[in-house]
């Protein structure tokens, strides 16, 4: 079976986790709990009849006291940065961060998503992705489950490309 | 009419002798020709030649081509750095563990033995209560250590913390997992703590001990229960060293792309079923 390492960054706070486990274990919980250096989940997905492992690294969000190792970024097949709607802080510094990313691993599909949809209403929500100057890949609500699973379907296709 | 007859006859006299010398010229032109041509007359008189230039190139060798050699290995090894210590590594690793610390662990290990039979409270009770039970001190010793058994052992990609392979004695949670969190810890223990290319190479807790011996593009990592000695992670360094050199190095060699999981594991029982003789 393939497997393939992929990695979920992006600020504390901003629902990598909750993404993860609305993937995985369909789960929503309220409560934040946040993650200490890393966590690894898997899911195995079906893309067109190729079974393919998800390892996926939720890569805890760096704050100014905390500083994450780069090397669990190292060796990635593809990336997810997700940043909050509701809290523009988030995706105030999304190009270099992104571009930061990129030094670390190259060549691999990135997916950015909007998480937390479910705080905004539609014209919020558009205003915010239109002022940012890049593609926003997905806006996703790890709380009712919108898109989350399309968001890694998405992903997994593209690492099987 | 005499007077062109008498020229001829002239002409005749005075190039005759050349004529004769070109006709000389021509048949040894054509003999040089023949035996420059003419492999089997060619042969034995070039070969005394190229056996003194041989004989010369071979005492000369070292210093002819010596530096130009030596500048070539240089460079290959300089571009090809990874390969050339993925291919030594185990060879050197494997040496120097032999030699020095093989050595020096054995020894501390009996004078520490020495010093804690001695001198060990452990001792003194063990000491106690085999008289006070009327047992052999020696077999009650026995039954309180536990033979070391290797339990699992997993191959890891550097960095990535993808499983290249696995071998497992018993089922535990979800090996990519597993994986993939060591070599988290990894990399947390050489960002955090390490100093140059220091890397974590052993994990304790309670009975068990994980083991990890790091490649450049990969890592071994050996869940070993029980009471540990030298020797056995003496023996376990000298069968991951050769399990490397023999299946891994071998195997990478051939392979163009990844590592192909299933085939490592199945290598990996085969050979450390070897393995259980020293449990």
């Amino acid at each position: 079976m393939i497997s393939k390492k992929v990695v979920l960054i992006g600020k504390y706070g901003v629902g990598k986790t909750s993404l993860i486990q609305q993937f995985v274990h369909q789960r929503f919980s309220e409560k934040y709990l946040t993650t200490i250096g890393v966590k690894i989940d898997k899911k195995t997905v079906n893309i067109n009849g190729t079974e393919l492992n998800m390892l996926i690294w939720d890569i805890a969000g760096e704050s100014t006291n905390t500083k994450i190792p780069k090397s669990y970024h190292l060796g990635a097949h593809g990336a997810i940065y997700v940043f909050d709607l509701s809290r523009p802080f988030t995706y105030e510094n999304i190009v270099t961060e992104l571009n930061n990313l990129k030094k670390l691993i190259s060549n691999v599909p990135i997916q950015v998503v909007g998480n937390k949809l479910d705080l905004l209403d539609e014209k919020n929500a558009s205003q915010i992705i239109n002022s940012l100057p890049l593609e926003v890949s997905f806006l996703t609500s790890a709380k009712t489950g919108n898109n989350v699973e399309p968001l890694f379907q998405s992903m997994a296709k593209a690492l099987l490309k | 009419m005499r007077e062109s007859d008498t020229f001829k006859k002239l002409t005749r006299l005075i190039l005759e002798e050349e004529r004769q010398a070109r006709e000389q010229l021509e048949n040894r032109v054509e003999v040089i020709d023949q035996n420059l041509n003419e492999r089997e007359k060619l042969e034995p008189r070039i070969a005394p030649i190229l056996n003194d230039q041989v004989i010369f190139l071979q005492k000369k060798f070292p210093e002819l081509f010596g530096p130009a050699i030596t500048a070539s290995i240089k460079n290959q090894i300089k571009d090809s750095k990874d390969e050339v210590v993925e291919a030594l590594y185990p060879i050197m690793g494997k040496m120097i563990k032999k030699y020095i610390l093989k050595e020096i662990e054995l020894l501390s290990e009996r004078i520490d033995k020495k010093i804690d039979a001695a001198f060990s409270l452990d001792n003194w009770i063990m000491f106690l209560k085999a008289k006070f039970l009327g047992i052999k001190q020696g077999d009650m010793m026995l039954k309180g250590a536990m033979d070391p058994v290797i339990q699992e052992v997993f191959i890891v990609e550097q960095f990535s913390g993808m499983l290249i392979g696995s071998y497992s004695r018993i089922t535990s949670v979800d090996q990519d997992m597993v994986a993939g969190m060591l070599t988290a810890i990894k990399s947390f223990a050489k960002e955090t703590f390490s100093v140059g290319d220091q890397e974590l190479e052993t994990i304790e807790y309670e009975n068990y001990k994980i083991v990890i011996k790091n490649f450049p593009k990969f890592y071994i990592a050996v869940i070993i229960s029980g009471i540990i000695s030298k020797a056995f992670l003496d023996k376990l360094d000298d069968i991951i060293l050769d399990f490397v050199n023999k299946i891994i190095n071998q195997r990478s060699e051939k392979a163009d792309g990844d590592f192909i999981e299933e085939e490592f594991s199945e290598n990996l029982n085969n050979y450390f079923i070897k393995l259980k003789k020293y449990d």
